[in-house]
């Protein structure tokens, strides 16, 4: 086997690895790849991205389920960790990691449709800082800020709770801040039409949607290429 | 019976988990326990057809429940009781409660697996938003005027003064759904119904409080909604309101969702989990009348396949293991919208399968919401929430499957693309409040369907 179709092999069983979710096999294979030295942003645009794709589509079609999501999630950023671990700071900032901070807006414990959103973004590769539910407007900034995210993800499921979603918009207009992150909206009752009327840059119907929007928002294609 | 402050004080003193590893350990539990009970869905079975298996499931929903028990996401804190303790709290629940006043009073009973018992059908446009005041009171007129209905569910004016925002945990809501709830009196004692159920729930506690008034807003007769987070969750805003209606002297009707997909897994996953959090309404928030659902992870509609065979076994398991009073309601949030005939096709299968498998139904009509679309329903969604829910009574499973396989395939590969449907003023004649003829014959044709489909609407 020539050195090339060794790499090939080892980035087809870090994939296989994520799929499975064995996060120790996974671990033993990255290592591999570090000492082969394969360029880590080969491993995250290629292999992380297709396993992700995969997962995705698994999770649409009802062949997998959230916590399958979770432990892919978990493999991932481990895997991603690895990766980063080998590289200087310049290096990180050329692997296009995305950083998205995620929750259901104040006065809405609704959380399973963004549970789903933030395991499918970071099985696609974003770093993603959830925030739970009920979350305080500011505690969106605020944790923006302190992530240096670039996406601020707000989740809605109820009509009352909708105004949270421009509030957020309005303290970063007010802070001279919005220019400094993309906001995506979502949620059972949220809509294009409002997600323009408060002037957020992005809106998912669901769950898939939402990644999508996110990838354009953060100049990655939707295919995750 | 455990008290409630023994509950509160383990919600402060039970294990400390982290959230994450709750869910986790809910999904690995479910995957055992459906193996363990052999408990399988079969697509090419919606309904469970004699009960052998929902009796399985609900040994299963209890060992879940006791090993899971009640996660408390404001502590972060596991509610767990003990078996003794949970079968106490069952046996303390009543098998029967009255609800509603005067000659409007209706009696709510344990419902047997293709009973007679009478379901209470509690109709409705669920908490969706309404334009003005003069809409909501014409819409819950009509609906209240429907004999085949029990009582309305409220939902809420979109602007105060037709100007100002709504916003939950605000002063506004208090205000809003305050004002509501008068509307709604109001438009049930114009029907000549003064005395029916009327509902609603606010997004916060203080809210939902505020509407409790014995003159002009919810009473003592009606229920007192207290929510379970999904999956097998609870904050304390929800049993404040438990606390609330304790100490006022209201029933407490809980709700949760299981879902597929979720937590909890595939549909066998779901099912013992819907079981097992109706057992955590009844310990923890102590409701005495409880909603056992499910929703789908991926699709909006509570009427999949899947979704009828999770929600009709769970409730099957309840009513057959149980002397419990339990609400179904599979037929709310249909994926396609008022107007339709997919609508009254998905609301007529999940209504046929709460009231065979032995639930009532008392959470309202409703699409899934879009938006802010202000006036999405009529009174005759409710009519048909009425009449299918009480023509279903006698039903036997088997005919019931029938029905509901003629009716998922009329609408199961539409759900995706479901017709979005129409707004009361395309529907309804805005000066006598009646069906505009093309919406009556829409209606008297799938009533038809259905009646020459084994369903004995008069």
């Amino acid at each position: 086997m020539s050195r090339s179709q060794e790499n090939e092999q080892l980035l087809a069983d870090l994939k296989k690895a994520i799929l499975k979710y064995a996060e120790d096999q996974a671990e033993k294979i990255t290592q591999k790849i570090i000492e082969v030295k394969i360029d880590p942003l080969q491993v995250m645009n290629q292999t992380i991205a297709e396993a992700a794709r995969e997962l995705g589509d698994k999770f649409e079609s009802g062949e997998i389920f959230l916590p399958h999501l979770v432990m892919a999630g978990d493999v991932m950023e481990r895997v991603s960790e690895l990766l980063e671990s080998t590289l200087d700071a310049g290096s990180i900032e050329q692997m296009g990691v995305k950083t998205i901070v995620i929750g259901t807006v104040q006065s809405d414990v609704h959380s399973i449709g963004k549970d789903i959103v933030a395991m499918l973004l970071k099985a696609n590769g974003f770093k993603i800082l959830d925030l739970g539910v009920d979350v305080p407007c500011e505690d969106f900034v605020r944790q923006a800020k302190a992530q240096a995210a670039d996406v601020i993800a707000l989740s809605s499921l109820l009509t009352t709770t909708m105004p949270f979603q421009r509030e957020v918009i309005q303290i970063l207009e007010a802070t001279e801040e919005r220019g400094s992150y993309k906001v995506l909206v979502g949620g059972g009752p949220v809509t294009g039409g409002w997600a323009e009327e408060i002037r957020a840059d992005g809106y998912g119907k669901d769950a898939v949607e939402a990644v999508d929007a996110a990838k354009r928002l953060t100049g990655l294609r939707p295919d995750g290429a | 019976m455990t008290s409630f402050h023994e509950i509160l004080l383990r919600s402060k003193e039970g294990p400390l988990v982290e959230e994450k590893e709750f869910d986790m350990s809910l999904f690995k539990k479910t995957q055992e326990l459906q193996k363990k009970y052999d408990l399988h869905y079969d697509p090419e079975k919606p309904l469970d057809l004699d009960g052998t298996m929902a009796d399985r499931l609900f040994q299963a929903g209890v060992e879940l429940y006791l090993d899971q028990g009640t996660y408390c996401s404001t502590t972060h804190r596991v509610i767990r009781v003990s078996e003794e303790e949970l079968f106490d709290a069952i046996e303390a629940c009543p098998e029967e409660i009255e609800l509603g006043e005067g000659d409007d009073r209706v009696r709510m009973v344990h419902r047997n697996v293709e009973g007679d018992q009478e379901p209470i059908v509690v109709a409705g446009i669920q908490t969706a938003p309404f334009s003005d005041e003069e809409m909501m009171f014409k819409i819950y007129e009509g609906c209240a005027g429907d004999r085949c209905i029990d009582g309305i569910w409220g939902g809420i004016l979109l602007k105060i003064d037709g100007k100002y925002e709504v916003v939950a945990g605000a002063p506004s809501e208090i205000y809003q759904y305050r004002k509501t709830v008068e509307v709604l009196r109001k438009a049930v004692a114009a029907a000549g119904r003064p005395g029916m159920i009327t509902i609603n729930n606010a997004p916060t506690c203080s809210a939902t409080i505020a509407m409790f008034d014995e003159q002009r807003g919810l009473r003592r007769s009606d229920y007192m909604e207290s929510t379970g987070m999904s999956e097998m969750k609870v904050a304390y805003d929800d049993l404040n309101r438990s606390a609330f209606a304790l100490a006022h002297g209201v029933p407490i009707h809980g709700t949760h969702s299981s879902v597929i997909g979720g937590f909890s897994g595939n549909p066998e996953g779901a099912a013992i989990t819907a079981v097992a959090a109706s057992l955590g309404l009844v310990t923890v928030h102590r409701a005495i009348c409880f909603r056992c659902g499910t929703v789908d992870a991926r699709i909006k509609s509570r009427v999949t396949r899947k979704q009828l065979w999770v929600a009709g076994t769970a409730i099957q398991a309840l009513s057959r293991s149980t002397r419990l009073i339990v609400d179904g309601t599979i037929g709310d949030h249909p994926a396609a919208g008022p107007g339709t005939k997919q609508y009254l096709y998905e609301s007529a299968a999940g209504h046929i399968v709460s009231t065979v498998m032995g639930a009532h139904s008392t959470e309202g009509t409703r699409k899934f919401v879009v938006g802010n679309t202000c006036n999405y329903g009529t009174p005759l969604e409710s009519r048909w929430m009425g009449e299918v829910c009480k023509t279903a009574v006698g039903l036997d499973r088997r005919a019931a499957d029938r029905i509901v396989r003629y009716l998922l395939d009329k609408y199961e590969n539409s759900l995706n693309n479901a017709p979005a449907g129409e707004t009361y003023e395309k529907l309804y004649d805005m000066k006598t409040n009646a069906p505009l003829p093309h919406y009556q014959k829409l209606y008297d044709e799938v009533r038809k369907e259905l009646k020459n489909q084994g369903l004995p609407l008069s």
